[in-house]
């Protein structure tokens, strides 16, 4: 069992159990199951999906932020959470390509 | 002595003061609510945040990022000065603007050059009355501000300190302690200066890599420190017009039962003119 957290700068959007989540990462769609080895990713724009324990699930348009998952706890912070997708302009789209060529990514 | 009707009609005036300062107390007390209600919703983000930079972050990465770059010599500063659009709330505008012009002034005296950035329409008027220069001047700040808003307001310095052009970002305004305590204050936006956490980072898998993180994470920072502060100046706006409301509507109130005994005095005074006047034109009369 996961206990989730999402948090935006507003508010606490979503807090409670979950079976599992997907998330959008920088670079594609990260899964999370419960036991997941400590991860931070970076987030980029898109839908995260919340499976809950009883069945259901809770989806959210996010934008930016990080996803810090440890000991099953996960928490996103995003810089946009909501049920409609964020405004277009306000947040970087596609960030892959500058992370790509950024000096820091251990790939290039 | 003023006439019983002069003083009638000053009661009614004062009285219709009071309630339109009673009114205004319980709108902000209700706004205030709210506004609170955000100061500490915003709280969770801004210390995960916080956490997260914290774990990334190793001294000696400071040349590393823009954001981080402690400059040797300051040359040039911008402060932005967070201010309400709407009086009547005491001294809350001219305390934030006595603050602001007091960090500037001692940045002046270093010989630091500096730029003003005014939000808030009680400020501008200010700086515009003296004929002093403001960078940008924004009046479009909501009660409830949202992230985006502080988004606009600090990007654009953001961007500049990260070209060099500015060596430090100062934000002026009143920190959100309780209702009662509002005081004015300011804080350096930047350069960033986390506080240096346990760097457990190693045991995490990093995607795509702490550094990147770290470089994507800081402006987020930079803007959530200046949503933090909006949202408190904007509840420190409501308690210091609930205060200055409730103060005016005692006043109010204080003023009312001076005048009340001074109206029955003089009605008192005019009956008992009258009776002397009719016992004297019945004496007459005899």
């Amino acid at each position: 069992m996961l206990s989730v957290r999402v948090v935006s700068p507003e508010k606490i959007v979503f807090e409670g159990d979950a079976s599992s989540l997907v998330a959008p990462a920088w670079d594609g769609l990260v899964g999370v199951l419960p036991r997941h080895a400590p991860m931070l990713a970076l987030l980029g724009v898109g839908q995260l999906n919340i499976d809950l324990p009883g069945g259901g699930s809770e989806a959210f348009h996010v934008a930016m932020g990080v996803l810090k998952v440890e000991n099953d706890e996960v928490t996103v912070l995003t810089e946009y959470a909501g049920s409609a997708p964020p405004p277009p302009d306000v947040y970087d789209a596609h960030p892959e390509d500058d992370i790509v060529a950024s000096p820091g990514n251990p790939l290039v | 002595m003023a006439g019983a009707r002069d003083v009638k009609r000053r009661i009614k005036t004062v009285d219709n003061t009071r309630q339109i300062t009673r009114t205004m107390e319980l709108v902000a007390t209700s706004k205030l609510k709210r506004a609170t209600d955000r100061v500490y919703a915003a709280r969770p983000y801004s210390e995960a945040l916080a956490e997260i930079v914290a774990s990334l972050y190793a001294p000696g990465l400071s040349e590393k990022y823009p954001l981080l770059r402690q400059p040797e010599k300051v040359r040039r500063a911008a402060v932005l000065l967070l201010t309400a659009n709407r009086g009547l709330a005491g001294a809350f505008n001219a305390n934030l603007i006595k603050e602001a012009r007091a960090l500037l002034g001692e940045l002046r005296s270093q010989g630091i050059e500096t730029e003003l950035h005014v939000s808030g329409r009680k400020g501008i008027a200010f700086f515009r009355f003296r004929g002093e220069e403001m960078k940008t001047m924004r009046m479009d700040m909501s009660d409830a501000p949202s992230a985006e808003e502080a988004a606009s307001l600090v990007d654009g310095l953001t961007d500049r300190f990260e070209k060099g052009e500015l060596d430090a970002v100062y934000v002026v305004s009143s920190h959100f302690k309780s209702a009662m305590s509002t005081p004015p204050g300011h804080r350096r936006l930047l350069p960033i200066e986390p506080s240096e956490g346990s760097s457990d980072a190693d045991n995490f898998i990093l995607s795509p890599s702490g550094d990147v993180i770290l470089e994507r994470m800081l402006p987020l920072y930079v803007r959530n420190a200046v949503y933090t502060s909006l949202v408190e100046n904007a509840a420190a706006e409501q308690g210091a017009r609930r205060t200055a409301m409730k103060n005016a509507t005692d006043n109010a109130g204080d003023m009312l039962e001076t005048l009340t005994r001074s109206y029955n005095r003089a009605r008192q005074g005019q009956i008992t003119q009258e009776i002397a006047e009719i016992v004297g034109g019945a004496a007459a009369l005899e």
